[in-house]
């Protein structure tokens, strides 16, 4: 079996802040006196990424999504535990390492913001020692993947948000590296971009046999990306796992759509009722009894059809997190 | 009162937030009385070389470097914060907050920004003055003492004026702070008699950037230069550039306004 | 060494391409480069009419030449790294050059040399016009002509290292500025800004010459006035190249330690 491209056992990063206490007097005081505190961001977590394997990574703002990212990308140094990327300590920062990661921060910029991205995308060329072949035919590929055609000559800063994020994945992309890591790639973009990038980081894994780890907010990246998710939240590991199994454990109830033409009927004795319109009711029941409550309603009612479903991913997501702050 | 009241809460605030960099204290304290100390080991060099200076007695020019610390310090503790916090806060439309504050929108852009440290300017530029003071020997009346701060006065209005004025271009131009890195360099020329300067700089001293009226006319009133004239020409110049930087400023709103709507 | 060579050629291409579109701010950053060696000259030039002509050896159009190329070698080895590196740090910018599998001190020399390439002939044409109204005059020897430029050359290097050096603290301490300015005035004090060095105290005059500001700037410029023997230039040589090796190592220590340390507090 061919090592973990992204390997990661018991990672801790500890952060020492100094405390500001409110107040023009507490503030002299901390002239000369300031208490210490020790902030663990990433607080032992553990987990593998294959080769060729897309992951989402998710957590809420603060969980320590960021500085694993950071991490793993050489960025940071942990505090203790082991991390490495395609066998190589990241925070040593070897060339041999760099030439063959990139890290994309979707608030962040790293292009040249008075200059057209052309001009940014040469010099990368340059500092990464892309061959000339090499670089035209990747540069071409990326143009018609994201459609960069008419903004490579416009400077950056003509560019709007999403234009400019669809330039900054190419330049992060000219020399295809094999570890890509996605730090909220989609983050204020509009619906049409964001699909638009996803299907691009889809196609990109898919040509390159890519590795790729990717936080985002909207749960649909996920979903549509990465089959394997890894929930961390204050610092530790949540789940890792199967997305289906990770909605079937955090999912208590499911969903059930009953149509009966019109809204007289009192449901109410079989689940929640969530809401009823043009005869269509929706139940919330919980999950071990879905089959029995499906039962019970086509034998009591004149059912027109009847719909099993999950609740939204969003809100299972949200008991995972809420789940993990208690 | 109102305006003293909010003056203070913005003093607060900027020690709050300037207390977090604590070692900024000591080295702004240490670079203070450095270049302070090299002001004047500057002044020693040259005067080791000559009794005056295009007139000036060693003492005199002691006196206008106490005047050139006490106004640099007015204006990095207030003056130019505020104004650079206002050029940033147009360019990323943050202006926004300001202008829906129930209170006057030029007077809160004036004073929100407070470098505490510059204090230490300040007390050093009186320090200075004070001795400069005492070994002129020189009998200070009530008269001259008025005219002192009057001029005084007048250099920081027509300092702020201009500084408003220059902030308030960016409500039509992007990048103006350059402007403001124009001053500062014209600024370090009124650490000397602006009468040492051949005619087109003292011009350009006097009324392009008006850097004489903030150093050397209060100097001048303090060592007893100071003709009626120029006296009068230094509270009408404070006085119009004061009404130019309203009317500025009220331009540059409605055209703020205008564009962001 | 072909990588480098083709990374240089980029980067400048890539800056001047920026530097052209930041013209104007260039432009403005001159005057200040101008008006502080002008009033130095002007306060001089006072002062000696004063005492009959000149002070200790300068005469006052030898002190117009000294301050107008003081305008020259100061304009072609100054730096903005020391604000530049606070910037990238505070805003963020700087976790991105760490990305990538080159040394980011290439960029920032790239940078500020097409800056210049920019920059210097206005300058140039402002040194001569203000030769011109304060008449200015040089008669240099052809070798200490034909020295100049290693000199400068040299002065350029150790300066850029050591503000790069400096730059670093950013990585320590969140506000820099006092540093720099700390920094500044010894400059103006020790690299003979203020005054030519020989019109300063001899203590001072004994610290310009083991410190290394003095190599900086007041050294070529005395060269070019035709005011040091051959001796001494050689001697100003020697004390240039071994700041430069000085300030290579202390660069690489520096740098090595501000690695360590932001990589530990975070991007």
């Amino acid at each position: 079996m061919t090592p973990p491209v992204v390997h990661i056992r018991d990672l801790r990063k500890v952060y020492v802040v100094s405390q500001q206490q409110a107040g023009a007097r507490a503030a002299l005081q901390g002239l000369i006196h300031r208490r210490k505190v020790e902030v663990p961001a990433v607080d032992g977590i553990s987990f593998d990424v294959a080769a060729g394997e897309i992951v989402g990574f998710l957590g809420p703002n603060g969980a320590g999504k960021t500085t694993t990212l950071k991490i793993l990308s050489g960025l940071l140094h942990p505090t203790s535990g082991e991390a490495t990327v395609l066998g190589y300590a990241p925070w040593k920062r070897e060339r041999s390492f760099l030439r063959q990661m990139t890290l994309v921060m979707g608030q962040r910029n790293q292009l040249i913001w008075d200059i057209p991205a052309i001009n940014s995308f040469e010099l990368n060329r340059v500092i990464y020692r892309i061959p000339v072949e090499d670089y035209r035919r990747t540069v071409a590929e990326l143009t018609d993947l994201l459609d960069l055609g008419p903004l490579l000559h416009k400077p950056v800063r003509n560019l709007s948000l999403g234009e400019r994020m669809k330039c900054e994945i190419a330049a992060a992309l000219l020399h295809r590296p094999k570890v890509v890591f996605l730090d909220e790639p989609t983050i204020g973009l509009d619906v049409t971009m964001q699909r638009r990038i996803r299907s691009f980081i889809a196609d990109y894994k898919r040509r390159f046999e890519a590795t790729i780890l990717l936080t985002s907010h909207y749960m649909t990246d996920v979903e549509t990306l990465s089959r394997r998710v890894v929930v961390i939240h204050h610092g530790r590991l949540l789940f890792d796992g199967d997305l289906s199994i990770l909605v079937r454990k955090f999912t208590s109830h499911k969903t059930i759509v009953v149509q009966l033409g019109d809204c007289q009927a009192d449901l109410s004795s079989y689940g929640d009722v969530v809401s009823c319109e043009d005869g269509r009711t929706t139940l919330r029941v919980p999950k071990a009894e879905t089959a029995h409550v499906t039962e019970r309603l086509l034998a009591d009612l004149p059912v027109i059809d009847l719909l099993v479903e999950d609740p939204p991913i969003e809100e299972v997501i949200e008991r995972v997190f809420a789940q993990g702050a208690q | 009162m109102k305006y003293l009241r909010l003056f203070g809460a913005f003093l607060r605030a900027s020690i709050v937030g300037e207390a977090a960099y604590r070692i900024n204290f000591f080295i702004q304290l240490f670079e203070s009385l450095l270049s302070l100390g090299i002001s004047l080991a500057g002044l020693a060099v040259i005067f080791s070389h000559a009794d005056t200076l295009g007139g000036w007695r060693p003492d005199e020019v002691l006196a206008l470097v106490g005047v050139y610390f006490l106004v640099g310090g007015v204006i990095g503790l207030v003056i130019q914060p505020g104004m650079e916090q206002l050029i940033e806060s147009v360019r990323n439309g943050t202006l926004d907050f300001t202008l829906t504050k129930p209170e006057d929108a030029q007077f809160i852009v004036s004073i929100r920004r407070v470098e505490i440290w510059k204090l230490m300017d300040i007390v050093l530029g009186l320090g200075v003055l004070a001795a400069a003071l005492v070994r002129l020997g020189q009998e200070i009346g009530v008269l001259q003492a008025a005219e002192f701060v009057g001029m005084l006065l007048a250099g920081a209005v027509i300092i702020y004026s201009f500084w408003l004025i220059l902030a308030t271009l960016s409500f039509w131009f992007v990048r103006v702070e350059n402007i403001l890195v124009i001053f500062q360099s014209m600024y370090e020329a009124g650490r000397w008699p602006v009468s040492l300067y051949p005619g087109w700089l003292r011009y350009g001293l006097t009324f392009i950037v008006p850097v004489a009226f903030a150093t050397t006319v209060p100097a001048e009133a303090l060592t007893g230069r100071l003709g009626w004239e120029t006296m009068l020409g230094a509270v009408a110049m404070a006085l119009v550039l004061l009404v130019v930087s309203r009317v500025f400023w009220r331009a540059g709103l409605r055209r703020y306004s205008g564009a962001s709507a | 060494m072909k990588a480098m060579v083709e990374l240089y050629i980029q980067q400048f291409k890539t800056t001047l391409t920026m530097m052209f579109q930041y013209r104007a701010s260039l432009l403005i950053w001159m005057i200040g480069q101008v008006l502080e060696p002008l009033v130095y000259l002007i306060v001089w030039s006072v002062v000696s009419a004063s005492s009959g002509g000149s002070v200790g050896s300068y005469t006052t159009a030898d002190f117009a030449a000294y301050y107008i190329i003081l305008m020259v070698v100061n304009q072609v080895t100054y730096t903005w790294i020391m604000y530049e590196f606070e910037y990238r740090i505070r805003e963020g910018g700087f976790s991105f050059a760490l990305l990538k599998p080159v040394h980011p001190i290439h960029s920032d020399i790239a940078d500020n040399v097409s800056s210049k390439v920019i920059t210097l002939p206005v300058m140039i044409l402002i040194a001569a016009g203000l030769g011109v109204v304060f008449h200015a005059s040089i008669s240099p020897a052809p070798w200490a002509v034909a020295m100049f430029i290693p000199v400068l050359l040299l002065a350029f290097l150790v300066r850029f290292l050591l503000e790069w050096t400096l730059a670093q603290a950013a990585f320590w301490t969140t506000r820099v500025g006092a540093i720099n300015q700390l920094y500044f005035v010894l400059m103006l004090f020790l690299a003979g800004q203020i005054a030519p060095l020989t019109l300063l105290p001899s203590p001072l005059q004994a610290a310009a010459a083991v410190l290394p500001f003095r190599w900086l700037i007041s050294f070529p410029v005395e060269l070019l006035l035709g005011r040091l023997s051959p001796g001494e230039t050689l001697v100003g040589l020697g004390a240039q190249v071994a700041w430069l090796v000085v300030s290579i190592v202390l660069m690489r220590i520096v740098w090595r330690a501000g690695l360590r340390t932001y990589t530990a507090v975070g991007a």
